[in-house]
């Protein structure tokens, strides 16, 4: 069945409804604005996250992930010379990146830098789960900045004025959301003129071990699919949202994290720990057959197990990118083509061959 | 939740593991022709497995 099947949202006659003596018909009209596919739930997601957070010890355990993204994302602060008084962490999940911000010495190549949250004065954090947003408030690392944690309804549409933060950063939550377009629009809106935009999402390739062999599984066992793992944003998408949004002089690039697991099962286990399991819109309700799993765990070692390795693989792909709102006196790439110097002279220059 | 507590799951993951061999058998079996999988392609591999798997999950 296609993708477009499968969203297409449910219709309802409306003869259903006619109840009273009403027999007025009219046409059938189509509601303004571009049409949005929900693909994720955001109810569902809501609970998910909130149900990992209440296991306090194990949910620390498993924010392996997002920790390392979260300082890998900060990292890209330290080439912004510049004070950021208020500042918009989306999509907080722990707040990692406030951590990462508190954490001392962030520069690897001088020893004894201040942490970055100096150059913070108010941080707030937005989540729609509680439960994970406020599970490490009494941390010690919450005393080092004016951090602020919000609960907000629905992270797609955002509580702000324009023009009011001087950075929006977001790590890990934006594959989950819905109307990607819309949101970005909405963070370029809020950013005040010349202003970063820095985040990091899952995209592409991430888990593609655990989709294939899953819908090998299914295949095999049940003789059909169902979505195990969602759709991500591929990175050439990016690009065009960020400028679509409206963002200017944009960065965008890729890390690949590799996660060694002992099992498929203590790779899903990690990933409902971290509340991210499937909470695609039309997922198939209920646990996985219990045959699914045990034909997934072989096919998945078979497939992507290394030789040598004793556990199992599990990519995690992740898509930085920073994009700026546009603003008065900011610099501005030059004309394509208007080069003066060969960069193969400026760098060295070599064969691409003998590579 | 106490450490005396194993989570189905955990039990499911440690009676699987003792059927290395047979999930080889049947990862292969699967794996061999990926483009083309069908329902019940490798039934008998599959029923191998969970021959075993039940077999030892009575043990754990």
């Amino acid at each position: 069945m296609s993708l477009r099947l499968l969203l297409r949202p449910a219709i309802f006659s409306p003869r259903t409804y006619s109840a009273s003596s009403s027999t007025t018909r009219s046409f059938a009209s189509q509601t303004s604005g571009t049409p949005v596919w929900d693909v994720f739930n955001s109810k569902t997601k809501h609970l998910q996250k909130d149900r990992a957070a209440q296991n306090v010890e194990e949910s620390r355990k498993v924010d392996y992930i997002k920790d390392e993204v979260a300082t890998r994302l900060c990292e890209r602060l330290l080439d912004i010379k510049r004070e950021f008084p208020n500042v918009l962490d989306l999509g907080a999940n722990s707040c990692n990146i406030a951590r990462a911000l508190a954490t001392p010495n962030p520069d690897p190549e001088a020893p004894s830098s201040p942490a970055l949250s100096n150059r913070i004065s108010n941080l707030t954090c937005i989540d729609t789960s509680k439960a994970l947003l406020c599970r490490d408030a009494d941390e010690p690392w919450n005393a080092e900045m004016n951090l602020t944690r919000s609960v907000i309804p629905d992270l797609e549409s955002l509580p702000y004025e324009p023009n009011s933060f001087d950075l929006v950063l977001s790590s890990l939550s934006m594959h989950w959301i819905n109307d990607l377009p819309s949101l970005l629009a909405q963070v370029n809106s809020i950013l005040k003129p010349d202003s970063p935009f820095i985040a990091a999402m899952f995209g592409g390739d991430t888990l593609f071990e655990l989709r294939t062999s899953l819908q090998l599984a299914d295949l095999e066992r049940r003789g059909g699919v169902t979505p195990h793992v969602s759709p991500l944003a591929d990175v050439r998408d990016v690009g065009g949202l960020l400028n679509k949004a409206g963002f200017k002089m944009l960065t965008v690039d890729v890390e690949d994290i590799v996660v060694e697991y002992p099992d498929t099962f203590a790779l899903m286990q990690d990933l409902q720990a971290m509340g991210e399991n499937n909470a695609i819109l039309h997922r198939e309700l209920g646990p996985m057959s219990r045959d699914v799993l045990l034909a997934n765990e072989a096919i998945y070692r078979e497939l992507h197990k290394e030789e040598g390795s004793r556990g199992i693989p599990a990519t995690f792909r992740l898509i930085f990118m920073i994009g700026w709102k546009e603003g008065q006196g900011q610099s501005q790439p030059l004309q394509r083509g208007s080069g003066e110097m060969n960069l193969k002279d400026l760098l060295g220059g070599g064969d691409l061959g003998n590579r | 939740m106490p450490p005396t507590k194993t989570r189905p799951i955990e039990k499911f993951a440690k009676a699987t593991a003792k059927c290395s061999a047979e999930a080889a058998a049947y990862g292969k079996c699967v794996v061999a022709d990926y483009n083309a999988v069908q329902k019940d392609m490798c039934a008998k591999e599959f029923m191998r497995l969970k021959d075993c798997f039940l077999a030892a999950s009575k043990k754990v």
